[in-house]
């Protein structure tokens, strides 16, 4: 019959020393591995964009590139067939959502018509000083998300693209031509970029409709808000927001101006807030990108003071 | 423990970080999103004990940061001592217990997300501890549904080990 212990205690000396030494081997491992996990955590919160460790990390990124798209491939008709079936369960409620929306479309394509042909004339009067536009001073460089955010904090992604290709550091990154978000750091053939919905994302924007601007923020449960929007201004419910771009020479702005951001879904004030409370839905799936693209500007990057 | 044990625990590791990076982060059912690495660590510790638990911890934690770009260490940090813990576990009191497995899968993944929300507070980064109670429970979930099919194939894979080949400081009389 088996006995766990006994009324007798046990002195030190009695222990099997192979007993012993397998405990101390045990924790000297994890003391080992506890002490390298927060030297390379020191390391990689005093220098996250230089220095060698910053430089191994980018190969091995790389280097797990192709592993990180080979498993993506396989996983990809799983979730192609998820998403089918999902799409069919939301379809219908989708549908006739859609169909008010095709018609309300119809109607601001009709009034943009008649407003960029409005706006010719006007530029041909005033001789309006273009800032930098999307096609002139930039071009792009497409890449596939390689991995995703993980987890309810992280609102990054890395794409499959680095220095190698000219991203550099604050490099806009768009989707299907609205903004998604900007580079935050770089490997060789790696970057990271932060989205919109990151809360430290401040990306200054405009009112197309109105000519407001104010700045991008994070909102709740992933919503975008345009902050800093006075309650004097006018803003109103189905705006389209684009990125503000640079308005004075001497603090040049990371994005250039025009790219969509997202449409005003709602407006609200309090009398206690000094601001208006602008919610934007943005244009761009943030949460189901497979592909992005990155606005590499033909002219040097800006020095933000 | 063998050198063969050590390829086939850090094979399983790599396949389970590069999953977890790749594929699983997209997924999200009511804000949780299943965790591989974690289930497949505690797999590995389970059966072969606190120095594969805690090395392959290491391990998968370093892979993951190195995929993302993230802050390197800090996954490693938690996934060692967690990997540490849930090997204890298995050498002692939760030897050849059938629900050891989910019993350990939901503890780690609640412990692993209050230390990934406590180290992110120590070093002064976004730790939305709301956001994070929200998504454990669905989180949970998801882990413990990948646990069964999970464990089976680790322990094909790594067989259970002789009790003399596991370390332990609780020695069985009789």
């Amino acid at each position: 019959m088996a006995v766990l212990g006994s009324s007798g205690q046990r002195s030190r000396s009695d222990r099997h020393p192979s007993r012993v030494r397998s405990a101390a081997v045990r924790r000297g491992v994890l003391a080992v591995l506890v002490v390298a996990a927060l030297a390379l955590l020191t390391i990689s919160f005093r220098s996250p964009n230089s220095g060698v460790l910053h430089t191994v990390q980018g190969y091995g990124a790389s280097a797990l590139r192709p592993f990180q798209i080979a498993a993506e491939r396989v996983a990809r008709p799983f979730r192609d067939a998820y998403g089918y079936v999902d799409g069919l369960a939301t379809a219908k409620s989708q549908n006739a959502k859609l169909r008010s929306e095709v018609q309300r479309w119809r109607a601001v394509a009709n009034a943009n018509l008649a407003a960029a042909r409005q706006a010719e004339e006007l530029k041909a009067l005033l001789r309006y000083e273009e800032g930098p536009t999307y096609p002139k001073d930039y071009r792009t460089v497409n890449a596939s998300v390689i991995s995703f955010p993980s987890g309810p904090f992280a609102q990054q992604l890395t794409i499959s693209a680095g220095s190698h290709a000219g991203i550099r550091l604050n490099t806009p990154v768009v989707s299907a031509g609205a903004l998604v978000g900007h580079v935050t750091l770089v490997g060789p053939s790696t970057s990271q970029v932060t989205l919109l919905s990151d809360p430290d994302s401040a990306v200054p924007a405009r009112d197309l409709g109105t000519g407001v601007s104010g700045v991008i923020r994070h909102g709740p449960r992933n919503t975008l808000f345009l902050d800093r929007v006075g309650k004097e201004q006018v803003v109103r419910k189905g705006d389209v927001i684009v990125t503000q771009g640079t308005v004075d020479r001497r603090y040049p702005d990371y994005f250039p101006y025009g790219i969509p951001i997202g449409q005003v879904t709602g407006v609200g004030t309090s009398d206690i807030a000094s601001y208006l409370t602008v919610q934007v839905a943005p244009f761009a799936q943030l949460g189901s990108l497979d592909a992005v693209g990155a606005l590499i500007a033909n002219r040097p990057a800006p020095n933000l003071p | 423990m063998t050198v063969v044990d050590g390829l086939k625990a850090a094979a399983l590791i790599f396949v389970a970080a590069i999953l977890q990076v790749a594929v699983l982060t997209q997924i999200d059912v009511f804000g949780g999103a299943p965790d591989v690495l974690l289930v497949t660590l505690v797999a590995v510790a389970l059966l072969r004990g606190t120095i594969m638990g805690a090395a392959g911890g290491f391990f998968g934690g370093l892979l993951v940061d190195t995929a993302t770009l993230g802050k390197l260490g800090l996954s490693s940090l938690v996934l060692t001592i967690a990997g540490y813990w849930i090997g204890r576990y298995g050498e002692t009191t939760g030897r050849d217990r059938a629900h050891a497995p989910f019993l350990s899968v939901a503890v780690v993944t609640i412990l692993y997300s209050f230390g990934l929300l406590a180290v992110d507070f120590v070093l002064g980064e976004r730790a939305p501890a709301g956001a994070m109670l929200r998504a454990l429970l669905p989180s949970i979930a998801l882990n413990l549904i990948l646990t069964a099919p999970v464990y089976a194939l680790v322990r094909r894979l790594l067989r259970p080990l002789e009790r003399e080949d596991l370390a332990t400081e609780v020695q069985l009389l009789g």
